[in-house]
């Protein structure tokens, strides 16, 4: 699966690719359409040419080269229709022919700074001189571009008495001929000079994707400097010291409020998360996904340390008011993805992520549903994480317990407000089968009608 | 050689025509010609081509601005290939417009070119930015179509302003028309120490008191400006638009007692009718500028497209006694 449909199931994603800054709108593409791998060694590779790519950007001693590649990046355009006429034998007009002189021009410029900075091995880029030396005739050096006089030698002698006849207004006539005549020569040149480049077609599509690629390799880099991303380490399970949700740090950074990193480990099987409301559940389980499709994306995590695993995919059963667009309930759009989810996980090993199952229908098919998707879930290959607010399931399976509300927790009076900075997010291994029951006291902290909650106290109690 | 002495004294100039036919590509020639003569390194682009316009105005349109050796011109992809001077391309722009990207050329040797360039006057600060990085010494925007955004003094440092025939064929509404917009462009500029407090407000309707502190009136765009005008002039009777100066703010305003001064960021700004504008300075209100437009000249065109043709000298003396201004028929100084 490529970023750009990633992203759509994923808004965490969508936030961490929004946030890099790419110098060409090739740079972007090349993110857009880069896969989500199962391969170690590949993805081994990747973070090695972005470590490689982190240490060069912060080597004081090559910051001009760093610079200087970032200015050629900044001139990269996407040439995919000229390049694909090149391909065609469609002859190319001047305009087209200056953009390939030029894409030769910054990356072998590019590949100057590249070698400088170290980082040959990361980021070839094919060698184009010979494009070069066809497009610069004269031997300028540089990236302008006409037709120039030396391609033909009829060019000089009439190009000198259209230059009399213009600045004398000469004989119209006389003046229109030259033209046509010019613009005949210039045809035919520029079908020559198609034809002698067209073999060098596929190495030119390569020059253009190492250059859009290399942006996209100094995007991850720089993301990873600015906010201290982690190198994941590859072993058979998942264990994440402070992992954070870059969507929700960032959002809560500027509200002036606190945000808590989380210690996780999972295994394969189940991990029941349990917690009361508002306890940062959900947030949980989207941090975790985004952050393992970040890594098989070839991004460094967000957290301290991070021990990941290869899945073959990241699926999810998160509601969100998409499935209500889609016309079916949130009951029928939920038990689709979840019996989904259960049929591939005969064939797959996924990270499964299921945000409270069956809340949306009656307490005692919804409990009995629970307790069979555990029960199917706990042998497969799949690593399988379920937020629930049932108790007495009775399975055998892992439960984490976030340790939630703590009162007396902040030094403050408890207000709606505050409510966010009396909560310990951090995960407790739970052994007993029940979960925790904070919704009245929750409810009356946030200032819900007095009568509502005692008569609801007075049902339990009965 | 009228005027050209003074364009040099500018780094950007526009050529704004009040309709189409007034003569602006016989004067942007006319300055062309002349400024080659004085061996100046021009650059010139032009704002205003879109999409539709393309086809009906474009499909039949011949290259007919002449550049000389050495011009940097911009031009979109369609219209550099159909160009009649040998130039060489420097620079083409990532985005596409309707007639494929945007080029930058040098000229080699001098002949015709068709102008298509910016689609903002954002874009159009940006390739005067370019230019000037290309040693050019003078950058000159060709006006499109009734636009006059580009003469803002924000783009330009000054202006050209391009009458005819094809305004009206009767000389006074000629001259009528011609004032309003000259008169415009001509308001008076405020004080450097209002200059400089005013200049970062980019939205809203201000009042500026006696001590000169400014108030944020609390109105967003003064399309929305509903019945409390009377209420606008809580804090002072000097005001502040940020945006535009629309008929309605002045109809608002004008009934209110005398002595109010409305500021807008320059004449471009201004969209009011010229019946409303009188109106307004009529019950004593009056209207000042943050920046003011260098006008350089005004040409006229005596020909209109349905075949008018005014007498050139009389009535170049005519506008020219209207705007206290002179006023050049390009053709006649050629002669």
């Amino acid at each position: 699966m490529k970023i750009k449909e990633l992203i759509k199931q994923d808004a965490g994603f969508q936030y961490v690719i929004d946030s890099m800054e790419f110098m060409s709108s090739a740079g972007r593409r090349a993110m857009l359409n880069s896969e989500f791998s199962t391969d170690a060694d590949a993805l081994e590779g990747e973070w090695n040419r972005l470590q490689a790519t982190i240490d060069a950007m912060q080597n004081a001693d090559t910051k001009r080269s760093y610079t200087d590649l970032r200015h050629c990046l900044m001139q990269l355009h996407d040439l995919q229709g000229t390049l694909a006429s090149l391909g065609s034998h469609t002859t190319l007009n001047e305009v087209e022919l200056f953009e390939i002189k030029n894409l030769s021009h910054i990356s072998t410029a590019a590949a100057k700074a590249i070698a400088e900075l170290g980082l040959s091995p990361a980021l070839p880029l094919p060698d184009t001189t010979e494009v070069f030396r066809l497009l610069d005739p004269d031997s300028t050096g540089i990236a302008n571009f006409y037709i120039y006089d030396s391609y033909d030698p009829r060019l000089a002698p009439l190009r000198r008495e259209l230059k009399a006849l213009q600045e004398h207004d000469g004989d119209a006539g006389r003046i229109g001929q030259l033209l046509a005549e010019q613009s005949d020569i210039q045809n035919r040149l520029c079908t020559m000079l198609s034809d002698q480049l067209h073999p060098w077609t596929e190495r030119l599509v390569k020059t253009m994707e190492q250059m859009a690629y290399a942006d996209f390799l100094l995007a991850k880099a720089e993301l990873a400097v600015r906010w201290q991303l982690t190198r994941p380490h590859l072993t058979e399970s998942i264990h994440y010291r402070s992992l954070w949700n870059p969507r929700l740090k960032h959002r809560n950074e500027e509200l002036g409020l606190r945000y808590q990193p989380v210690d996780i480990a999972l295994t394969n099987g189940v991990t029941l998360i349990t917690g009361a409301n508002m306890a940062g559940k959900t947030v949980l389980l989207k941090s975790v996904g985004t952050a393992q499709a970040m890594a098989q994306c070839g991004f460094y995590v967000p957290a301290e340390s991070a021990d990941t695993m290869i899945f073959d995919a990241v699926v999810k059963s998160i509601g969100d008011e998409q499935d209500e667009m889609n016309g079916l309930s949130s009951y029928a759009s939920e038990i689709i993805k979840i019996s989904d989810i259960v049929r591939r996980s005969r064939e797959e090993r996924m990270l499964v992520l299921i945000d409270e199952p069956a809340r949306t229908t009656n307490p005692i098919e919804g409990k009995a549903l629970v307790q069979a998707i555990i029960t199917l879930m706990e042998p497969a290959a799949s690593t399988t994480m379920i937020t629930t607010h049932y108790g007495q399931l009775g399975n055998g399976c892992r439960r984490l317990r976030v340790k939630g509300f703590v009162e007396g927790m902040e030094n403050a009076p408890l207000t709606p407000q505050n409510i966010n900075r009396f909560i310990d997010y951090s995960l407790t291994e739970d052994q007993s089968d029940n979960v925790p029951h904070e919704a009245l006291r929750i409810a009356s902290i946030l200032g819900c009608d007095e009568q509502l909650i005692s008569l609801a106290q007075e049902n339990i109690n009965h | 050689m009228p005027f050209v002495a003074d364009i040099l004294k500018h780094r950007s100039l526009s050529i704004v025509g009040l309709e189409k036919n007034t003569g602006k590509t016989v004067c942007l020639n006319y300055i062309l010609r002349r400024l080659n003569e004085l061996r100046v390194h021009v650059g010139v682009t032009s704002i205003g081509v879109d999409g539709e316009q393309v086809d009906s105005v474009f499909a039949t349109a011949k290259p007919e601005i002449t550049l000389y050796e050495g011009t940097h011109f911009i031009t979109s992809e369609k219209h550099y290939l159909v160009r009649q001077a040998v130039s060489e391309l420097v620079a083409v722009d990532s985005r596409r417009t309707s007639l494929g990207p945007l080029v930058t050329a040098r000229v080699l040797v001098p002949g015709k070119v068709l102008l298509s360039g910016a689609a903002t006057t954002g874009a159009l600060r940006e390739q005067i930015k370019a230019f000037d990085s290309m040693g050019v010494d003078l950058s000159i925007v060709d006006g499109a179509l009734s636009r006059l955004s580009l003469a803002s003094p924000t783009v330009t440092e000054a202006m050209i302003l391009a009458t005819g025939a094809a305004v009206s064929p009767n000389v006074k509404q000629l001259i009528s028309k011609t004032k309003h917009l000259y008169r415009l462009v001509n308001l008076e500029e405020v004080d450097s120490a209002t200059q400089t407090k005013l200049n970062g407000i980019e939205s809203g309707l201000w009042a500026i008191d006696e001590q000169g502190t400014t108030h944020d009136l609390g109105v967003q765009s003064v399309f929305l400006l509903g019945s409390e005008s009377g209420n606008l002039l809580r804090h002072e009777t000097t005001l502040f638009v940020a945006g535009a100066v629309s008929d309605r703010l002045l109809k608002l305003l004008t009934p209110q007692k005398s002595g109010i001064t409305l500021i807008a960021r320059d004449f471009t700004k201004i969209f009011a009718t010229p019946e409303v504008y009188t109106d307004f300075l009529r019950r004593g209100h009056r209207m000042q500028v943050l920046q003011r437009s260098k006008l350089i000249a005004v040409t006229l065109n005596p020909t209109s497209p349905q075949g008018y043709l005014l007498d050139s000298k009389s009535t170049c003396e005519a506008l020219s006694e209207a705007l206290q201004t002179p006023v050049y028929d390009v053709k006649q100084i050629e002669q």
